[in-house]
């Protein structure tokens, strides 16, 4: 089957009721997609602005001429309420949308001994490559960002053979699962996103190292309470890719607490521009600067204590 | 300057009925996500809500993960269940197909205050009353 994809880019308050003209013709639904993204300089959080694409697909079939002339009809008298641009057709060949997505994501080789490898894969691993095996979804950390990839380099390069190791925004639980697999001791990985807790916890029971890691709901605050045994107020390895301000937030509650005397601070999901903030709020929580890494315009900061 | 955020795209489709095939399908398609995975959940957290016209609000991330969020009913099917009609107008224009009191308008814009980019209450219920001009649905009063 085609389809025939019908696009107007319309401002937020005509959004809705283009939406509800096209509804009438595509009953499966509509989708909206924001032209513009801002992120609030205060927060890092990011939210659509300005004009919106509103979108709808038309089967291909002998009804079509006439559901298409309707449809324009319709948008025309809309248009006599409320200036409208004209709206674009593109045709849309049927594609194993389920199983297309996937083309997006290959076996990834970070560092000197791992190797991120989606779910549905099974590459031939040279010897001493460790596999993180993840299939995409909803919770950060595929392997592809930038800030991902730092945080797995840092903590190959910094982690010691058995060590433990506090990994605070797990997402996909892609990092603590590295650890893991590079023979850490045992690691502790927290998100306050439930979704992600379950993910993560997924994750680390496919990739085998459920009885390493532990995935639970929290973040610092109960860290610090010793709801999660009094060791992890001193770890040796903490890692913290979440963005800068959330970052200099919880270093002025009390991150720097939760690294053992001697010990590593890993800080990521801070741009280029953030940089030095995060390196003044570190330096007051009274850690030492060991080394700043880059990849495009992400950085990760590694902080002694 | 780089983001997370790639890009947020809002589905208005039917409750517990998300698949791969359009508008889901090609409206993520370009984005590269999991787009089962976003189905099995759309579906799981709106089983309990047959028929209803359940908005998601889908962020996706520049490393191809995502999350999303469910919003409150379109205004348009709120204006329809409050005129008492089945659709708006093809004609809006011209023909008038409805009526509502400015108290629903405002009864709507209150449900939709936090997903309307209103600054208060009287922003959004000009916001409502667009949508219902839009449609053929005179406010009265």
């Amino acid at each position: 089957m085609q389809w025939l994809e019908i696009t107007l880019t319309v401002d937020g308050e005509a959004a809705e009721a283009v939406a509800d003209v096209l509804t009438r013709f595509a009953p499966q639904g509509v989708a909206m997609e924001a032209t513009r993204l801002e992120t609030s300089l205060d927060s890092d959080e990011t939210r659509a602005v300005g004009d919106v694409l509103v979108r709808a697909y038309l089967p291909v079939d002998a009804a079509l001429d006439v559901r298409r002339a309707e449809l324009e009809q319709a948008l025309w008298h809309m248009g006599q309420l409320l200036p409208l641009p004209a709206p674009t057709f593109r045709p849309v060949a049927d594609t194993d949308w389920a199983q297309a997505w996937k083309s997006n994501f290959r076996p990834l080789r970070l560092g000197r001994r791992l190797m991120i490898v989606p779910a549905w894969l099974e590459p031939a691993l040279e010897p001493g490559v460790a596999a993180i095996r993840l299939d995409p979804g909803m919770a950060f950390g595929t392997g592809t960002h930038p800030t991902t990839q730092l945080c797995l380099l840092a903590i190959e390069r910094h982690l010691a053979p058995g060590a433990p190791m506090l990994d605070l925004g797990t997402g996909s639980g892609i990092l603590a699962i590295a650890a893991a697999r590079l023979g850490s001791g045992p690691v502790l990985a927290l998100d306050v996103d439930p979704e992600a807790v379950r993910v993560a916890g997924e994750n680390v029971i496919a990739n085998g190292v459920a009885g390493q890691v532990r995935v639970v709901a929290g973040s610092l605050a109960e860290v610090l309470a010793g709801q999660y045994g009094p060791e992890w107020r001193g770890a040796p390895l903490v890692v913290a890719n979440i963005l800068a301000r959330m970052i200099i937030t919880l270093l002025e509650v009390g991150l720097a607490q939760i690294v053992a005397p001697g010990g590593l601070l890993v800080v990521s999901g801070i741009l280029d521009t953030q940089a030095f903030e995060v390196t003044a709020a570190l330096k007051i929580a009274g850690l030492t600067i060991v080394a700043q890494e880059q990849i495009d315009d992400w950085v990760a900061l590694i902080a002694r204590k | 300057m780089a983001k997370k955020v790639k890009g947020v795209t809002k589905l208005q489709i039917e409750a517990g009925k998300a698949n791969p095939a359009p508008p889901i399908g090609p409206a993520l398609a370009g984005y590269g996500i999991n787009i089962m995975a976003f189905c099995k959940e759309y579906n799981a957290r709106t089983a309990n809500r047959p028929g209803e016209v359940i908005p998601a609000e889908i962020t996706i991330f520049t490393d191809g993960s995502f999350t999303f969020v469910l919003k409150t009913s379109p205004t348009a099917v709120l204006l329809r269940k409050a005129a008492k009609i089945d659709k708006g107008s093809p004609q809006p224009n011209r023909n008038k197909v409805g009526r509502v009191t400015r108290q629903q308008v405002r009864e709507i814009a209150e449900i939709k205050m936090k997903d309307l980019n209103a600054i208060d209450l009287e922003g959004a219920m000009k916001q409502v009353e667009g949508t219902a001009r839009n449609m053929g649905i005179v406010v009265e009063g």
